[in-house]
């Protein structure tokens, strides 16, 4: 009884949202918290005996707010696939998360494993696959990879959109139009900034490579990474897109995250993170940004990929819980 | 900002701060916007309505006896929750006491909340007194533990009961939401057990005083009603407040607690 009247103490000091901490002394007793918990409104955070420590049990005042309200069904873990097709790159990029180059090793997924990685998500209930890398298009068989894709979820495909000749002209044309989108790079509304994180000339050939993909009569979407974004730079970027026919949804502004190749940028923990399970070819990670980083990874084994994602969303319901609020969203897309 | 009426409220939780923000923005859209003064309790926010500083208290059914008292019938009752117009008082012993019923009250130690708490300390020795106890016969301990608050904060009841856990009282009286709050005799059956509970009567009401004219207390009133459960923004605001909606005033429950504050002659003032 005495550990309903510390139960009662204590949430009634604590604001909504607020977590406080009681004694218990028996699982009994944690069976009680929970049980007054529920009859109350309040959150049990603490959900093992083993969990307590020494004895404590922490309470939330309050519900947790629904993950599917506060981030929307389509950011809920598992929603989105990340499959990283290949390391290398044509580009060198200072700020890459993947730190790739035309040195980097490949690290392919393959076409048939990223076959039966896409059936596996769609099985389990991904809602959409973004492909990624290093650089898809330097792949011979990237086409037959897109397409599929697309033919089980809604597929995203992330390029620099400079290999939009010859062989890569030909693989772009042949991927389907429906159900497809395209997510090239463009930092900047003129070459400077582009340029100088992307190498020069890189800017004119992106702006070229969107012009060829809007023309072949692809939905583009355009991703620019910015450290700190002036408003100034922000308005030409989005003039100049708008001039270049991008629906403004389609216009995507992300920071640069302190990830692979990038010595500055906005710092990840797995638990600032809502996570976005990626795969390469080294294992599953948590999130694309950190798909290089030992501390993301979630499993070596990448086949089965069900049980990897149900583990995700149970540790992200865990860390839900724990942080009792809406984790800090950083979209990598 | 001329407009607005200002609501006092007092700060019993700080929930208080997220609850009244949230009625703010409620009101912003509507043709009655208001703001809001939070009191230390609400003995200040009773005078800061008499002297016009507020024009609206949210106030417990002491807070409101009083304003009526102290200002001669000029107070107006304007609206409570669905939860005010069943409050109760409940006697609750240890298990196996065998206690049942108000004459097996008679003669024993009560333990009390708060003086100036209606639900803990008021009306319980007035419906003994009704239902025949000799109440000068009780041994009564008071926990005076959240004065000024007038028992809001449920401090003073949880003192209470701790004295009946500890064998140092045979009975404590405590409000039907502590009760509900430590389960009602389900959660913990072999600690606590109900031994009577008095008749319903009503808690906390929103006061003005008869010089708010109608034309602006009344789409403040209407506005307030029309909170719907059924709305997730609107019932995160009244989850925390402890009611499913908003009613008019039921002026019958307040009968006993003026006839006890008369009685037991409880200060007009303070
Ligand atoms: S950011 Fe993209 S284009 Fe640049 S190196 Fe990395 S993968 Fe290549």
């Amino acid at each position: 009884m005495v550990v309903i009247l510390d139960l009662m103490r204590m949430a009634g000091a604590l604001a909504e949202g607020a977590t406080g901490a009681v004694t218990i002394s028996s699982a009994s007793e944690l069976d009680l918290v929970r049980r007054w918990c529920e009859r109350t409104g309040n959150t049990l955070i603490t959900t093992s005996p083993a969990d307590a420590g020494l004895g404590a049990v922490l309470v939330r005042r309050g519900r947790l707010p629904d993950p599917a309200a506060t981030l929307g069904p389509d950011r809920l873990p598992g929603a989105r696939l990340w499959l990283y097709t290949n390391f290398h790159c044509n580009l060198a990029c200072d700020y890459c998360c993947a730190a790739s180059s035309p040195r980097a090793e490949r690290r392919e997924l393959g076409v048939e494993r990223i076959g039966r990685l896409v059936r596996a998500g769609a099985d389990w209930g991904v809602h959409e696959v973004y492909l990624t890398g290093g650089e898809p298009f330097l792949l011979p068989e990237i086409a037959r990879i897109v397409a599929d894709c697309v033919r089980l979820l809604p597929t995203t495909l992330l390029t620099n959109g400079m290999l939009f000749r010859g062989p890569g002209l030909r693989a772009l044309q042949a991927m389907p139009r429906e159900g497809f989108a395209l997510q090239i790079s463009l930092d900047s509304a003129t070459p400077d900034v582009h340029d100088g994180h992307r190498g020069a000339g890189s800017w004119a050939r992106a702006v070229a490579g969107i012009g060829v993909a809007l023309g072949e009569g692809f939905r583009v979407r355009v991703a620019a990474t910015i450290a700190s974004p002036h408003a100034a730079d922000l308005a030409a970027l989005h003039d100049f897109l708008d001039g270049l026919g991008i629906a403004r949804a389609d216009q995507v502004i992300r920071p640069v995250a302190q990830q692979g190749a990038a010595d500055t940028g906005v710092q990840f923990s797995r638990e600032s993170l809502v996570p976005e399970v990626t795969v390469t070819a080294d294992g599953v990670y948590w999130h694309p940004v950190a798909a290089t980083d030992e501390r993301a990874l979630v499993s070596t084994q990448i086949e089965p990929l069900g049980p990897a994602l149900s583990e995700v969303y149970r540790l992200f319901a865990e860390q839900w819980a724990a942080a009792g609020a809406a984790a800090r969203l950083f979209p990598c897309a | 900002m001329s407009e607005q009426l200002l609501i006092g409220a007092v700060a019993y939780t700080p929930n208080v701060v997220p609850i009244w923000e949230g009625i703010r923005e409620y009101f912003a859209e509507s043709p009655a916007p208001m703001d809001f003064v939070l009191f230390s309790n609400y003995g200040r926010q009773v005078e800061a309505l008499r002297a016009g500083q507020v024009d609206i208290a949210w106030n417990t059914n002491l807070a409101y006896v009083r304003t009526v008292l102290q200002t001669g019938g000029r107070a107006r009752a304007l609206a409570m929750r669905d939860t005010d117009t069943r409050f109760a008082t409940v006697f609750v012993a240890r298990t196996g006491s065998g206690l049942s019923g108000p004459d097996s009250i008679a003669g024993r130690r009560l333990a009390l909340g708060s003086a100036d708490s209606a639900q803990a300390a008021i009306l319980p020795l007035y419906y003994l007194a009704r239902a025949g106890v000799d109440v000068t016969r009780l041994e009564v301990t008071r926990f005076d533990s959240d004065i000024g608050k007038h028992g809001d904060t449920g401090r003073s009841e949880l003192d209470a009961i701790d004295a009946v856990l500890a064998g140092e009282a045979d009975v404590a009286a405590i409000g039907i939401t502590t009760w509900d709050g430590i389960g009602g005799g389900e959660l913990m059956p072999e600690a606590l057990e109900a031994v009577w509970q008095t008749e319903p009567y009503c808690h906390c009401m929103f006061t003005a005083l008869d010089t708010l004219p109608a034309e602006r207390h009344e789409p403040w009133v209407s506005t307030l009603l029309a909170m719907d459960w059924g709305r997730p923004a609107h019932r995160r605001i009244l989850e925390l407040e402890g009611l499913h909606r908003w009613v008019r005033p039921e002026l019958d429950g307040y009968a006993g607690l003026f006839a006890a504050v008369e009685e037991q002659g409880v200060t007009k003032w303070w």
